[in-house]
This record gives structure tokens, sequence and C-alpha cells, in this order.
């Protein structure tokens, strides 16, 4: 079930740079959290300059609080990078699907995210951490200044950057890729930026790897009413709430496709 | 307790809040975020006569105190509607006003004889005759006088339930059309539907919407809203349903003094569903606060310097 409620801020703070992570207390909407890939839609704006929620991804939710990762981006993000602890946030959630496949014993995942995308990749690590799971996890940026992790790729964990300044210089396809070809029953788990995403889907579709993409789009209700997120897909079956076959509603139908349902522009 | 019942034609409703087309889907999606046997009623998304796609996206995006949005009459169709959505109101307990679009004459008597054909809770249509966004949305009609007079004339003869006609801003005088809505049979007429507008992203050097335009709605347009139905109310003898921009009691209530005898919120929805429920409640207490013992005591009572 979708809840409305105030979450009060618990901690605000930039883990890279113009990356931030914002711990709220949530228990309405962390007692109907499903999993990772589920957002939220957020109100910073109590007036009406800004009038339409944000939505953003869980990063994480330990009893009660719950965690997301945001990028400054405009004038709703710096508002929301203001927030102190004990402020209230209007949060509508949990919204969307979640990834699956992942806790399969068959399974090897691997996890790409980057940018804002890194929030329900962070999520589906510590998922993956908690049942046992070794998950490669795979981060792209452009820079070392916005990594809030460490390169580690004894533990599977490997950062790449355009500029070469941390982890490996290049994008996050030339490990993908390596890994990919290195381990047998791969599963591809990604979240990012456009391009990112539609390097993985094309290298999975080539190499034959299950794939699931955890998309963006606008939004102004997430609750199917508005029909504005829609997304376009090849899938003649799967929009269950868009009342129509060539598009698919991200609120209610994603955030998370196989890769073979998503085409991009 | 003030009273806020409201008339429109021969229908009463417990109060006057409506909740937009387009922006509650068909009445029946979100039942545990609210409870919408306290709106005064439901206005569903325009129903075609065959299922739309919609457009393609981007479909909507933010703009100062408002939104832009191209979505593109998506929905299931009348034929679908009649089927699976309108057996459904008998359980929702709140009066539902279906909206029809369409892009000819035949197709919007076509889709009334369709559900009027069938038994339903159904307590009026609105007549959208003025999206923005898509050729079939009726705009043809809704910025003419003649084809609106003469589609209201057809509708007219095929119900006897609330004919609703909702008009566009994007017209050079509304009363003229709104006067041949009245002169074709209509019972009311709802404004305003979207403005034009649009949104540049500079960086990328393109446009937000795909489709170019979309229809600007929110706080932003809330002045249009309002000049719109005051002048509908001085030339035009037929209830008016004002919308565009109320996002609380205080909006509500300004477009009743402006000559609305309901009113709807459309965007405020999609930032909380309950919105309407809060404006009922504000009403509710700006009555009593200022010893209005009837809320539609306040219709068109806008002191003007004139």
């Amino acid at each position: 079930m979708i809840v409305i409620e105030n979450a009060s801020v618990i901690t605000n703070t930039e883990i890279a740079s113009g990356i931030w992570q914002l711990e709220v207390e949530s228990p309405q909407i962390c007692s109907e959290y499903a999993g990772p890939g589920q957002f939220i839609s957020l109100l910073t704006d109590n007036g009406w300059e800004h009038p339409l929620r944000r939505p953003m991804s869980i990063a994480g939710v330990n009893g009660s609080q719950l965690t997301i990762i945001y990028k400054i981006f405009g004038d709703v993000t710096i508002l929301l990078s203001q927030m102190k602890k004990g402020d209230l946030l209007n949060f509508l959630g949990p919204v969307g699907n979640t990834f699956s496949g992942w806790d399969n014993a068959d399974v090897n995942p691997i996890l790409i995210g980057g940018g804002v995308g890194l929030a329900p990749i962070l999520n589906l690590k510590k998922a993956c951490d908690d049942n046992n799971r070794d998950a490669a996890i795979i981060i792209g940026a452009r820079t070392g200044s916005e990594h809030s992790m460490k390169h580690d790729p004894d533990n599977s964990i490997f950062l790449t950057t355009d500029d070469g300044s941390v982890g490996e210089k290049g994008t996050v396809m030339p490990v993908l890729e390596r890994l990919a070809n290195d381990m047998k029953n791969v599963m591809l788990f990604a979240c990012g930026p456009e391009p990112m995403l539609k390097a993985v889907q094309s290298f999975a579709v080539s190499a034959g790897i299950l794939t699931q993409l955890s998309v963006e789009s606008y939004m102004a209700c997430g609750i199917g009413l508005c029909q504005g997120c829609a997304i376009e897909t090849p899938n003649t079956n799967g929009s269950k709430h868009s009342y129509h076959e060539q598009f698919s509603l991200v609120c209610m139908d994603g955030p998370v496709y196989p890769a073979s349902e998503v085409t991009f522009a | 307790m003030p009273d806020l019942t409201t008339s429109i034609g021969n229908t009463t409703f417990q109060n006057p809040v409506f909740v937009a087309s387009g922006t509650f889907g068909y009445g029946l999606e979100n039942p545990d975020l609210v409870d919408v046997s306290k709106f005064g009623a439901i206005v569903t998304k325009s129903i075609t006569r065959h299922p739309r796609e919609g457009n393609p996206p981007p479909r909507i995006v933010e703009t100062p105190s408002g939104m832009i949005n191209s979505i593109g009459l998506a929905n299931i169709g009348v034929e679908k509607y009649v089927r699976e959505m309108v057996p459904n109101y008998e359980k929702i307990g709140v009066p539902i006003i279906m909206n029809i679009a369409g892009s000819v004459e035949e197709e919007y008597c076509e889709i009334l004889d369709i559900v009027e054909s069938v038994s339903s809770n159904i307590v009026g249509y609105e007549i959208n005759i003025s999206c923005p966004n898509v050729k079939e949305g009726g705009i043809e009609f809704g910025v003419d006088p003649l084809l609106t007079e003469a589609l209201t004339s057809a509708l007219r003869k095929r119900t006897e339930k609330l004919l609703i006609l909702k008009l566009s801003p994007n017209v050079t005088d509304i009363r003229v059309i709104a006067n041949a809505a009245v002169n074709g049979g209509a019972d009311s007429v709802s404004a305003i539907n979207t403005v034009y507008g649009m949104s540049i992203d500079s960086m990328a050097r393109k446009s937000e919407i795909y489709t170019t335009y979309g229809g600007l709605s929110g706080p932003a347009i809330k002045p249009i809203g309002l000049a719109c139905v005051h002048k509908v109310f001085n030339a035009v003898d037929c209830p008016i349903i004002g919308i565009g921009g109320i996002t609380d009691s205080a909006d509500a209530i300004e477009y009743l003094l402006a000559g609305a005898s309901a009113i709807q919120v459309g965007t405020a929805n999609y930032r909380n569903p309950a919105a309407g429920l809060s404006i009922v409640e504000g009403m509710e207490s700006y009555c009593s606060k200022h010893k209005i013992s009837h809320i539609t005591d306040l219709i068109g009572k806008v002191k003007t310097h004139e």
C-alpha cells in the first residue's frame, strides 16, 4: 500500500561532490517497503513554486529509517540539501516494483550504478550481502570526487571515472564486459544515466545475459493517475496500467524492467 | 454547520469540490489514499470512441508554479470503459461525471449513445472541446461558436443527464463560446481547460515536451481561470464550474466569488490526491467564520472597483 507521511530528517550529508545522502524516520513507508528498486516521491517546497513531487530511489531501509541518495541538480535538490535534523519532508511511497532474481542461488549478480542511479544499486548490494549472495558492484562517475566508495577489486567493488582519477579510467562497460566474461550464470542489475543504461542494455542483449534496468522518468503523481511518466516499450503485454501496449507507466509498471522491455529514445 | 450543497442543472452535489478530468483516472484507482465519497463529484479522464495510446514521452514537465502536460488522451476507449469501469461506480459512493472527447460530432454522439445505452450512476457528461494536445481532443469545436452550439444540441437530444461543456482559455472571447454552449442546451460550462504552453531546456536547446506545446496547469493559471469564470458569469446565464490552479480553500472561495457554482481540483491532486478533502474542510471553516449559512451565497459576490 502506498502511504503519505511526514518524514523527519535524521541526517543529511554530502557523501561525495554534489551527491547527498538523506536519512529520515518514515515508519509507515518502511513498513510497506517491498525491496530494492522501490522509490519514494517527496515534496521539499510547501509553497507552490515547485508543484511536483520528486521521485527518488530508496537507498536503504533499516527498521523505521529510510535513506535516499540525491544529486544536486536544481532548485529543489538545493532546498533538499538545506534540510536539517528534525525538519519534516512530505514523502509518498513506497512506489514501484523491485529488482528480482538476484537472490536466486544459481545466479551471480553484477550490479551497475552511476550518478543518482547509485541509490537502488547500493540498496540491492546490501540486500545481497544480507542474504549471503556475492554480488560484484561497478560504479561509474565523471571524476573521483563524485565517488563515495573505495575502489576495492578484491571485494568485487569496482569504481570507474571518465578522467581516471579514481579506479579504472573510462566507463563501467569494460569492467562489466570483463567480469561478465569471467563469470558464469551472470545476471545484471543497472540504474544510472540513460547512456549508461543503453550501453548495458546493448551489451546484455548481444551477450544474451538476463538484465534488469531501473529507469527514470518525469513524474507528476507517482500513483498512476497522471499518465505522465510513460516510457516506450516494445513489449505488448507488460503494461498493465497505461491501458495500452506501446507505453508503460514507470510508477506502476516500473521502475525496474527487463532490459528487453525498454526502448530508449 | 454551514450548508455546502450546490446545484448544477437539476443535480445537487453534497459540496462544490470536484476533481478535474485527467487528474483522477477513472475514479477507481486509489481508494487507499483518499476517501473519494467525500468529494462533490469525480470527473473522469477523457474517454474517446476507441482506445488511445497517448503521446510519446516526455509528456510532462514542471514549470514555475505549474506544469505542462501533453498526455494525448491516453484511455481505454468507451467500450471497455462501459464494460470494466462503469459497473464499479456503484461501489464508490460519489457522483461520477464522465468526460468525453472526440474529433468529429458523430464521434461524441456515438460515445454518448454507447454510455446512455447502459444503466449507470453517471450523473452527467463533461464534453471536452478544449484539449490543446491532440486534434482528437475537440479543440476545433472549442474555438468555434457555431460548431460548439451544433455539437451541444446534438448531444442534448441524446441525454437528460447533466451536460457540461468544458471551455478553452485559448480563444479570443470565452463568453462567445460559453453562450454558444448554453444556446445549444448545455446545463453548465466548466472553465478553464489548460493554457497553451511551452518549455525549453536551454542547455540541451530542446523542447521539453514531445509535442512541443502542451497544456499549462497549476497555480500559474489561476488568474486566467478566475478572469474567464468572472467574464462568463457576467455574460451568460448558466452555472459555471471553475477550474485552474486551485490548491486550497481560499482559491476555491475565490472561484465562487468570481461566479463559479462548483470547482474542480486538478494539478493539486498530483501532489496530494486528498487535496480536495482539505478544501472541503477549509470551505466549511470559512463559512462558519464569516457566518455564511450556505456556500452558494458566495457565488459571483466579488466586489469590483467599477
